[in-house]
């Protein structure tokens, strides 16, 4: 995959994707929070297929959704989505360990947080410090590198 | 209350019904101003309204410079601005071949060159052109135009001597220097002010540099420019965006106001040969910008694009118009104004109608944008609403 970068004087900063399939993504972020999306297939110099046109608050829920905060599918395992030095990861506790602990009890790294437990196809986002860890749970852990690694090296051990 | 303040409200009032109509109609609100401003001409007195409009022209200049400064040209192609600029030596010469001195020459040759970066981002942006190639062209465009356009500003100064132009010249490598060897201590100090002090320094820096500029007898557009390009290149250009964006937008909202009021005056006995100049000017730069699209890399419906989109015409011109007037050369001025007047409206309804229309030129099958249908699955539940 490859994406590009440019800025567009007076208006924003314009991403090329390249997909695997051959097709291109262009998105603009303007200045004014507004997102436009395009999608070609083939070159592109034809009309694109599609054309979105997305508000901020729009276009961070499609990014949320899209990078999986919400759901993450069977296949990728322990999926990693790395924004600069912060981090966001699922982890499967590991069996024995930790089950039966209130996450309160937990003794978090002090620049990492737990946003949400998914369990048995559930997700149950911003958990309480009551919640006890169970067996099969995923945890979505987010933080700083550092803080979260320090977490995770706790939960798989 | 000072009679100004009635003009004020009349003029907002004009604007606003502009904006709404833009809004309605979805056609650019630009245009929409001028346009008011020609039909009201004889009874809102501008005069009344300063320095609100002219201080829209530094504040536009000035978010110029913070744009499409020169490290822009860093990432931008830049071979696509090389065909554009043949139309200022073009402009040059034709000038001089009509029998004006080489200033004015050089003043109609800027007049000939040089579109709106304003005017074009403004539309790009209101008719959701943004993401598609040959708005990248443009833009890179745009950069190289305004950087030259700087260079003639700071050439024309000092109608009184050369020893302005050697102030000139000197001031704007004092600042590009300080620019330069402060930058990144200018920089610590700057990002840690709220936004306020850093609002009210912005403007005074505008103002106070395009004062400057004027007080040794160059244009002060280049020094509300130079202040933008300086601004951005200690790394302020976001912030400062965010906080002169409606400022900016309502000033220079008054200042199209203006130059439509003023038009009509400015163009009173206007020649065949400023009529004829104008048009040619446009005319004169629709090839070169197609071969601006085909180096910027194009296709001929890309190329064909970059041509319609570089048809307006503003801020600067009207800045080079302005100094012909100074100058007593009326021809330049006239035939400045009158391509502002001819151009923002048909470069309007060009990036409208262009892609349409080119897609029919090309005889292309326009892909229709499919509705996506999803398959439901045979058990269908009921979507979860996560949050609203």
């Amino acid at each position: 995959m490859r994406v590009e970068e440019v800025d567009l004087p007076g208006v924003g900063r314009k991403f090329t994707i390249q997909t695997q399939s051959g097709d291109e993504i262009v998105i603009v972020v303007h200045h004014s929070g507004r997102r436009q999306m395009l999608y070609y297939e083939g070159g592109a110099d034809d009309e694109p297929v599609v054309a979105l046109d997305l508000t901020d608050e729009e276009a961070r829920e499609l990014g949320a959704i899209l990078s999986g905060v919400l759901f993450y599918p069977e296949l990728t395992g322990a999926a990693t989505t790395r924004v600069a030095e912060q981090a966001i990861e699922w982890v499967a506790i590991a069996p024995g360990g930790l089950v039966g602990q209130r996450l309160g009890d937990l003794a978090l790294p002090q620049e990492a947080h737990i946003l949400a437990i998914s369990r048995g196809g559930a997700l149950l986002p911003n958990p309480a410090p009551e919640t006890r860890l169970e067996a099969g749970d995923t945890l979505v852990l987010a933080g700083t590198r550092q803080a979260v690694d320090a977490l995770k090296s706790r939960l798989v051990s | 209350m000072h009679p100004a303040i009635i003009h004020f409200g009349l003029a907002v009032a004009l604007l606003a019904l502009g904006a709404l109509l833009a809004v309605g109609t979805r056609l650019p609100a630009l245009p929409l101003y001028l346009l008011f401003g020609v039909l009201t001409a004889n009874w809102l007195d501008i005069e009344q309204l300063q320095p609100l409009p002219d201080l829209g022209l530094l504040l536009l200049l000035f978010s110029i410079g913070l744009e499409f400064g020169p490290e822009r040209l860093v990432a931008l192609s830049g071979r696509a601005g090389l065909w554009d600029a043949l139309a200022l030596p073009t402009g040059w010469l034709l000038g001089l071949a009509l029998g004006l001195d080489w200033r004015a020459a050089l003043l109609l040759g800027g007049v000939v060159y040089i579109s709106s970066s304003a005017v074009i981002a403004r539309l790009i942006i209101d008719l959701n052109r943004a993401a598609y190639p040959e708005s990248e062209v443009v833009l890179g465009v745009l950069v190289c135009e305004d950087m030259v356009i700087a260079a003639v500003l700071a050439l024309t100064a000092g109608q009184t001597g050369a020893a302005a132009l050697l102030a000139s010249l000197v001031l704007v490598a004092g600042y590009l220097l300080t620019a330069h060897l402060l930058g990144p201590r200018l920089h610590h100090r700057l990002e840690r002010l709220p936004s306020e002090p850093l609002l009210l320094l912005g403007a005074a820096f505008t103002v106070g540099t395009a004062e400057l500029f004027h007080a040794v007898g160059a244009s002060e557009g280049i020094g509300a420019f130079l202040a933008g390009t300086i601004v951005a290149s200690i790394g302020m250009r976001e912030r400062m965006d965010t906080l002169f964006g409606p400022v900016r937008d309502l000033a220079a909202a008054l200042f199209f106001l203006a130059v439509g009021a003023r038009a009509t005056a400015t163009l009173r006995g206007i020649g065949v040969d400023a009529i004829g100049l104008a048009l040619g000017a446009l005319l004169l730069k629709l090839p070169l910008n197609y071969c601006s699209g085909a180096a910027g890399g194009l296709g001929v419906r890309g190329r064909l694009l970059t041509m319609l989109y570089l048809i307006p015409r503003g801020e600067f011109t009207l800045v080079l118009g302005a100094i012909a007037l100074q100058d007593g050369s009326t021809l330049v001025s006239q035939t400045a104004v009158l391509m502002v007047l001819l151009s923002v409206p048909l470069g309007a309804l060009a990036i409208q109608v262009g892609p349409q229309l080119t897609r029919t030129i090309q005889g292309r099958r326009s892909a229709p944008a499919a509705p996506f249908r999803p398959q439901h699955s045979e058990q269908e539940s009921a979507p979860v609403v996560r949050h609203e």
